[in-house]
């Protein structure tokens, strides 16, 4: 279509009905331009007397069209208008101020003033469902919602009710917004009329930071942004990415990270030797484990690393390559694999090939990603049920082991157990355990948003993602205590590392980074 | 002001109720199906027999349909919304539809509308004290050479005069319809 | 004047029992049909063709074309009969559905069999009642005589036809917001394209004619293609129903060549015989609300196709004249048309939405004494911005709003001003206060 075409050519053309992933209504008439046609007599390309619809015209070979002419942007200006008659001029109380269409529109195509004297027609704000709120009076009545239940969650619980300027968005009494994927909603509404209960009133949009990063909710990997301020995340946004997420992300992704904000995370490294228990300075701690480790080299004690699905490739490849080094015949293990529920496709009921949005029942970032580098890396490996075996056999005297997984119940009473025979256990994680409670050394662990590195999601694609924020106080981010503790020395960064593993591993050449869709799209 | 209609403080419905279609009525419903190629087509006609059995359409009602027809009942809430005809809260039985087109505006319109209102004490969407009668006006009805003129049901009054309003009115039989009926869109049993 | 007219269209109207079966038949019916049914499709859009015949429902576009606009390969075929006539004030379908139904249901036939349709649904307005229950009498009979159904009259074509009923939207007299409403959806129009032709009633070729065009075939048939173009000006073949209402002494529906002029539709003595008690003609709507206005003083416009555009109006559209007179107070009339526009807009497209609602307010304020000069611009700039310049919104709805209050305000502009001279100093704040 015309509109995409020319906001991928960097053009800002006003818009609200249209969404590259939705149904084209062509209702909001903001994007009309000026197209040439054949003149039925001479077959001369002339400019025709009525505008068109960019979002619905396709583009044609040899076609000439234009935006910047007197009736194209008087027809902008007049919708502007249009758009706020009744709409309440709200701003100041609006958390959609700053990143608004109808701000920016009015300011970039509209005029400074309405012209009508009458009373604005009072719409009441409605509660459409558990984390949705719809101000219905800042509707511009783009229909994008109501299309997203229809055509994406495929659940329909958004419709329109009434018509002409009563026309208005609502859910059929009793029967709330509430399908898995209802976060879009407030994403796709380009002005303040649905919004995040969540985020109501937090923040100002202005005030917040954006970082890109990759959801860890699932195995789908989609590509995120993290709204943060001055250490604090706010919420999570979905970004655009063809190959894995589109435009959307689903609400446990969404609404899940909330754990990393609590307060009892673990933040500083333990030691305990002999009943006795140590609190060492992080610029210790690469010696410590040297010096754990080296005499386990010399004793040939067995020992395994677990390997956890919440790490990044990088901090996966800093551990078992630098446990490899000093001993070569370490196992590597996979560790636990958190899966919950069934596979859930949208629209709802389509079979997994049509589908449009998946969440899956693999609740981590980077199994794939452990599992490829335990392949690659070779030698000896296993899984996490023969390692309980082989521990409580003795063939397995010494273990490190990773969670980072945000169930606090990750830790079997087998696995428990088990690392009590255990000569040494090196512990990394975010909350306290039995495990952890029972480390000969324990590595507090941070949040993926305290990090950066590598997912591999199920389709094995590699996605990056970047540090947003900073642990809580006393925390160090896993690659940088990793990259000292394997004789890095200067500031962690995953890129470093990636390349540094792909010379070693080629499997992690390629990374996959979505493109950035056009700046004015939205 | 005659945007109707939808009326978003009617009580939620029960999940627990009993249903309000009784299987001869979703049979009446399904005998449409033939007609058309999809059962969400069937909607108007299936809304035009339940407000016929019901006097509107209820939550309920709705709920029942969308099962029936197979669509969500968000959709259903958005045809009934959408016609001016269906009401989705209870109203007399009779519905007086005073017409407003230009013609019958000319012709004294204004003046029969008054004389509706002030006899039945009611206004535009409101159902007098009685139960029997409800109010709405109607932008035309198509009948302008009688200008104005007035429906009760499906009955229509020619050149009505305002004092002719409460005579009319007064008629028990002043719904009924002196040619032969089709029952087509009827509920059983009516 | 042509005198010598004879009623075609309406020859059975005021005959009694003419909406049986067998008085139609008696009268010559069904024959249009059987003689259709010798023909091949195409032969017969070629007669339709050749007859020029124009679509009676507003936008006067020639069914012939419209049908071979169908693809050529297809299995299934929907004819929608438009019996949706909402256009104020216009009751030409409601006289020919009560009085001769099976004109329409032959009329159907035919377009059916020439469009190879496997289903005709008559889309009716809820408001029509009476005429629903005469159609569908009507309807029943046509089967029972094996007018419908399988193998018509002996011969290959099968078709069914139902009737649907409206429930209440002007908009869903547009062709696609008919076809939507049909699906059991709200009658929102479509964007086009896909034109119906092509995906229409549930995605498959679909063609919309209007009721008065449908009932033009029989007589197309029956007399030939010559026949109609004989009838009327050039370009606007054949005979017309005109409604007439207002305060006229005689208003009612009149069947005539598109040679008449709006004054001889007033004052004819065939037609509405002048004015009750003899009052000058302020102004007419001449083809319904959406056309726009003429003054006293344009009486002479020919009623066809092309002539309005000249008077500055969008077209013949459903002609159905109402006039107004000399006490009618320009006010009202500006609040009756742009509330008809506010109620029935569906609310999709935003110049029509929110200019419809923005302007009835607009004329409310200005009815209760309370103009500015600044709101009749505001009345022309919208009506502007909503279709002056088509192609602004998805359907014609709102072009049909800005013409009547567009050509309204522009053509009795000096009365508007009048009364707001005349207006107490302070009336506009006040009446604000007391509407906000």
């Amino acid at each position: 279509m015309v509109l995409q075409a020319a906001l991928e050519a960097g053009m800002d053309i006003p818009h609200y009905c249209y969404h590259p992933s939705l149904s084209v209504v062509a209702s909001c008439r903001l994007c009309l331009m000026e197209m040439k046609v054949p003149d039925p007599k001479s077959g001369e390309l002339v400019w025709m007397p009525k505008l068109v619809p960019s979002c619905q015209t396709p583009v044609k070979e040899g076609m000439e069209v234009r935006f910047n002419s007197p009736a194209v942007q008087q027809n902008q200006q007049q919708c502007m208008e249009y758009f706020l008659l009744n709409h309440p001029l709200d701003c100041p109380v609006c958390d959609q101020a700053g990143e608004c269409y109808l701000q920016d529109y009015s300011y970039r195509f509209g005029q400074p003033t309405s012209r009508m004297v009458e009373e604005k027609l009072k719409n009441p704000k409605k509660d459409v469902g558990p984390r949705t709120l719809l101000y219905q009076d800042r509707c511009v009545m783009c229909s994008r919602c109501v299309r997203f239940t229809d055509e994406i969650a495929g659940t329909h619980e958004l419709t329109v009710v009434n018509r002409g300027n009563r026309a208005e968005i609502d859910v059929f009494p009793g029967l709330p917004l509430n399908n898995p994927l209802q976060g879009n909603v407030v994403d796709l509404c380009p002005v303040g009329s649905l919004l995040d209960k969540d985020f109501l009133f937090k923040q100002r949009v202005w005030l917040l930071r954006e970082t890109k990063s990759i959801c860890p909710g699932c195995s789908t990997g989609c590509a995120i942004r993290i709204d943060h301020n001055e250490g604090v995340i706010y919420r999570l946004k979905p970004r655009f990415s063809p190959k894995v997420n589109d435009y959307w992300m689903c609400d446990e992704g969404r609404f899940g990270w909330k754990y990393l904000q609590d307060g009892d995370r673990l933040t500083r490294p333990v030691v305990r030797r002999g009943g006795e228990v140590f609190y060492p300075r992080w610029e210790d701690i690469p010696e410590i484990i040297n010096y754990r480790l080296r005499k386990l080299a010399e004793q040939q004690t067995p020992t395994a690393v677990v390997l956890s699905p919440m790490l990044a490739c990088e901090e996966a490849w800093l551990i078992a390559s630098y446990v490899r080094a000093l001993l070569p015949q370490a196992v590597l293990v996979a560790s636990w694999l958190p899966v919950q529920g069934a596979e859930q496709n949208f629209p709802v009921g389509s079979p997994a090939e049509k589908a449009r949005f998946t969440i899956r029942p693999e609740k981590c970032p980077n199994r794939r990603g452990v599992e490829l580098l335990i392949n690659k890396l070779g030698g000896a490996s296993s899984t996490l049920e023969d390692l309980i075996k082989q521990v409580k056999e003795k063939k397995i005297k010494a273990a490190w082991i990773t969670g980072g997984y945000s169930q606090r119940d990750w830790v079997s009473k087998e696995l428990a157990a088990a690392a009590k025979e255990l000569e040494l256990l090196v512990m990394q994680d975010l909350y306290a355990n039995a495990l952890t409670d029972n480390s000969h050394v324990l590595l507090p662990s941070c949040c993926w948003a305290e990090r950066e590195g590598s997912f591999v999601n199920q389709a094995g694609l590699i996605q990056p993602f970047e540090r947003a924020v900073d642990g809580p106080e006393g925390t160090r981010r896993d690659g940088q205590y990793l990259y000292e503790i394997a004789g890095y020395s200067g500031l962690y960064r995953a890129e470093k590392v990636r390349e540094r593993m792909a010379e070693q591993l080629a499997e992690f050449r390629d990374i996959y980074v979505a493109p950035d869709p056009p700046e004015h799209q939205h | 002001m005659s945007w109707k209609a939808y009326d978003r403080n009617q009580p939620v419905m029960d999940p627990q109720a009993p249903p309000v279609l009784t299987e001869a009525v979703r049979e009446k419903i399904r005998s449409f199906f033939p007609r058309y190629e999809t059962k969400r087509a069937v909607l108007l006609p299936a809304l035009h027999i339940v407000q016929e059995l019901l006097g509107y359409v209820s939550y309920q009602a709705m709920k029942e349909i969308a099962d029936l027809l197979e669509i969500h009942a968000s959709d259903v809430l958005d045809v009934v919304s959408f016609y001016t005809h269906f009401a989705n809260h209870p109203k007399g039985r009779k519905t007086v539809m005073v017409c407003r087109s230009l013609s019958c505006e000319l012709m004294g319109g204004k003046a029969v509308l008054e004389a509706v209102k002030n006899t039945l004490q009611i206004q535009e969407h409101g159902t007098s004290t009685d139960g029997q009668y409800f109010l709405v006006t109607e932008e035309c009805l198509a009948e302008c050479d009688h200008a104005p003129c007035l429906k009760i049901n499906e009955r229509t009054y020619h050149q009505v005069k305002a004092t002719d309003v409460s005579r009319i009115l007064a008629d028990e039989k002043n719904a009924e319809l002196s040619i032969a009926r089709s029952s087509l869109f009827d509920p059983p049993g009516h | 004047m042509s005198s010598d007219f004879e009623p075609i269209l309406m020859r059975n109207v005021g005959v009694a029992k003419a909406a049986d079966l067998q008085v139609y038949e008696a009268r010559g019916g069904y024959q249009g049909i059987r003689k259709a049914l010798q023909m091949s499709p195409e032969e017969l859009i070629d007669e339709v063709k050749k007859a020029n015949l124009r679509g009676r429902g507003g936008a006067g576009f020639p069914a012939g074309m419209k049908w071979s606009f169908l693809p050529k390969e297809r299995k299934v075929t929907y004819l929608c009969v438009n019996a949706d006539e909402s256009e104020p004030p216009t009751f030409n379908n409601r006289v020919l559905m009560e009085s001769d139904p099976h004109q329409l249901l032959e009329g159907i036939m035919i377009a059916g069999y020439a469009t190879r349709a496997t289903v005709a649904y008559i889309y009716m307005r809820g408001e029509f009642t009476e005429p629903f229950h005469i159609l569908q009498r009507a309807l029943n009979q046509a089967y029972a005589a094996g007018y419908f159904g399988k193998k018509i009259l002996g011969s290959d074509f099968s078709m069914e036809c139902y009737i649907h009923r409206g429930a209440g939207a002007y908009v869903c007299g547009e062709e696609t917001g008919l076809i939507e409403s049909l699906e059991g959806k709200r009658g929102w129009p479509r964007i086009k394209p896909p034109f119906p032709a092509v995906a229409g009633l549930f995605a498959k070729p679909t063609v919309v004619n209007n009721v008065e065009t449908l009932c033009c075939l029989p007589h197309i048939v029956l007399r030939g293609a010559a026949w109609f173009t004989a009838i009327g000006p050039q370009g606007s073949f054949g005979p017309k129903l005109f409604c007439v209402s207002g305060p006229v002494n005689r208003p009612g529906c009149f069947e005539e060549s598109m040679n008449i002029t709006v004054k001889d539709l007033i004052y004819g003595s065939k037609f509405a015989q002048g004015m009750i008690g003899n009052k000058a003609v302020k102004g007419v709507f001449p083809g319904g609300l959406s056309m726009g206005v003429l003054t006293g003083d344009e009486l002479e416009m020919r009623m066809d196709f092309d002539s309005p555009r000249k008077f500055g109006l969008l077209g013949l559209g459903t002609a159905a004249l109402v006039v107004f007179n000399e006490d009618t107070d320009i006010r009202d009339v500006l609040l009756n048309v742009t509330r008809f526009y506010a109620m029935e807009s569906c609310g999709q497209c935003t110049q029509c939405r929110e200019g419809t609602g923005w302007m009835y307010k607009i004329a409310q304020r200005i009815s209760l004494g309370a103009g500015r000069r600044e709101d009749l611009d505001i009345l022309v700039e919208t009506t502007r911005n909503m279709g002056m310049m088509p192609g602004l919104s998805i359907c014609g709805l709102p072009d049909g709003a800005a013409f009547p209050i567009r050509t309204l305000v522009e053509k009795f502009r000096a009365e508007f001003e009048q009364h707001i001279v005349r207006q107490e100093p302070g009336k506009v704040e006040r009446v604000l206060r007391v509407l906000n």
